[in-house]
């Protein structure tokens, strides 16, 4: 079956996809944590931060399509949260952006920072997916500290989520085929179950024969790879841009609130 | 001419005590090309994961001469690769590059022996351009060829596979016959399609019901239209 990968853009080449993991990982997280860490009344400054991850993804080629469709797959859970702020505080507040001034309340304010925020961390999110394969941002992970289990288990998890959606579509597929008719909600419920405890049985079965191809080539517990990370004066130079980009808006953009 | 694999007596319970082989005796000589068929439920695979010692029952068996016990599992799994039946559960890791390695570099291999055994196994099977794909991103053929590879990349001299001709078109089983018929370890395939396994073998054991019904010459047996009949296979189209 075809599944619309996050990663399918993560196998092009281009300087972007060019640069260590580790530094696009770094950089990754210092920007998210700066963005989240902005208040209320910055929607000015999230706009600067934005340019950032726009400008990466734009020279790695991504299309902006492709971008802006998985951010608004995600949208909903977050949309839920940022429109309710208008309605629990409406204290009334001016906002100045150049020589315009308008009046709105802080929960319009907060509503918007919040969409801004998920929209630039999604941005530069969607930039590291999309330009670092997936086992090189374990590896990364791994040289970066990251406990071995649990980059195992993320391994894992990218390897066999595909498999087991695979496997769901199926089980759906076969039981759309003899659904004849409409059942009571608590039959509709026990096949569910029923279907859930099949993928369950599945899934282990499935464990347990990975579990004998691996011992079958010599796994006894020590995870090996053959690491091919290095840092060169590229990647030193895109965490000098970076941090200077970042410490620059920093400083140097004011809030838009009055 | 020294044997890959001998087995005596060998017998497997499952858990709840359904008989899965019974009394199995056994002698393939290095160098053969031999097909273990027979009908679902047979103990076709079963008998495959007790040669890599994965089934634990009673009697012996011997892979290119050492005893399968705790002591010699190691040696015996670099001795003996095993392919499984389904490619996603050989396939484990992110890049197939990876999932090549993970067996050479568990022997303790050095990284630029490990790097050439990579590209020679790949370059076997076909897919030397396609290292760096994630194995869901591959077609069922190269799924298989790749499950082959990181068996080959371990330079075993033997290797058993497990109905590696499923869910493949024509086109692709041609191939595989070709890649198969071009290696130079001992192989033992389990299969019930019988033109794939006609196209390979020159050694044939027919299992049913966990017991062995017949071993010998894989023409002879092929072509013995009755005996494949009671056991629910078919004659070959061609037994050249």
């Amino acid at each position: 079956m075809h599944h619309a990968h996050i990663d399918k853009f993560a196998y092009q080449d281009s300087p972007v996809h060019r640069l260590d993991s580790r530094v696009k990982f770094i950089v990754v997280l210092v920007f998210t944590a700066l963005v989240i860490s902005l208040p209320r009344t910055s929607v000015s400054i999230l706009a600067c931060y934005a340019v950032g991850p726009f400008a990466i993804l734009v020279l790695a080629g991504i299309p902006l399509r492709f971008v802006f469709k998985h951010i608004l797959l995600v949208s909903p859970f977050v949309l839920i949260l940022a429109l309710s702020c208008p309605l629990y505080d409406k204290t009334p507040v001016s906002v100045a952006f150049g020589p315009f001034l308008w009046n709105t309340s802080v929960g319009w304010m907060r509503c918007f920072t919040i969409l801004g925020k998920f929209t630039v961390t999604m941005l530069a999110l969607i930039a590291l997916i999309s330009t670092t394969r997936f086992n090189d941002l374990l590896t990364g992970l791994q040289r970066l500290g990251l406990p071995r289990l649990l980059v195992i288990q993320l391994g894992f998890l990218y390897r066999y989520i595909f498999v087991l959606i695979d496997r769901a579509h199926r089980i759906l597929r076969a039981r759309a085929g003899r659904r004849l008719r409409r059942l009571k909600f608590r039959a509709e419920l026990q096949i569910a179950a029923s279907m859930l405890g099949s993928l369950f049985i599945r899934s282990i079965d499935a464990a347990e024969h990975i579990n004998i191809a691996m011992q079958a080539r010599g796994f006894d517990g020590n995870w090996r790879t053959l690491s091919k990370l290095q840092i060169r004066r590229c990647d030193l130079f895109f965490l000098l841009a970076a941090v200077v980009f970042m410490l620059g808006i920093y400083f140097f953009v004011k809030p838009i609130l009055l | 001419m020294p044997k890959a694999i001998e087995i005596e007596n060998f017998t497997y319970k499952y858990p709840d005590g359904t008989s899965a082989l019974s009394d199995i005796t056994l002698s393939i000589e290095a160098g053969a090309r031999l097909v273990l068929i027979g009908p679902n439920g047979a103990g076709k695979s079963t008998l495959l994961l007790a040669m890599a010692g994965f089934v634990k029952g009673t009697g012996k068996v011997l892979v290119d001469g050492l005893e399968i016990n705790r002591g010699n599992l190691k040696k015996i799994r670099s001795r003996l690769g095993c392919c499984l039946e389904n490619p996603d559960d050989q396939l484990f890791m992110p890049t197939l590059f990876d999932d090549v390695a993970f067996g050479p570099l568990n022997m303790g291999l050095e990284a630029e022996q490990v790097k050439a055994r990579v590209a020679e196994a790949l370059q076997t099977v076909g897919l030397a351009e396609l290292g760096d794909k994630a194995p869901h991103h591959l077609s069922a053929g190269q799924k298989r060829a790749a499950a082959i590879a990181t068996i080959i990349s371990m330079s075993p001299k033997i290797i058993t596979l497990d109905e590696p001709d499923g869910s493949l078109d024509p086109r692709n089983r041609d191939n595989l016959v070709k890649l198969l018929k071009d290696l130079p370890q001992t192989l033992i395939i389990a299969t019930c399609n019988m033109n794939f396994a006609a196209a390979l073998a020159d050694r044939a054991v027919l299992l049913d019901k966990g017991r062995i019904i017949a071993g010998g010459d894989a023409k002879e047996i092929m072509s013995d239209s009755k005996l494949m009949a009671e056991h629910g296979l078919e004659v070959p189209h061609k037994t050249e």
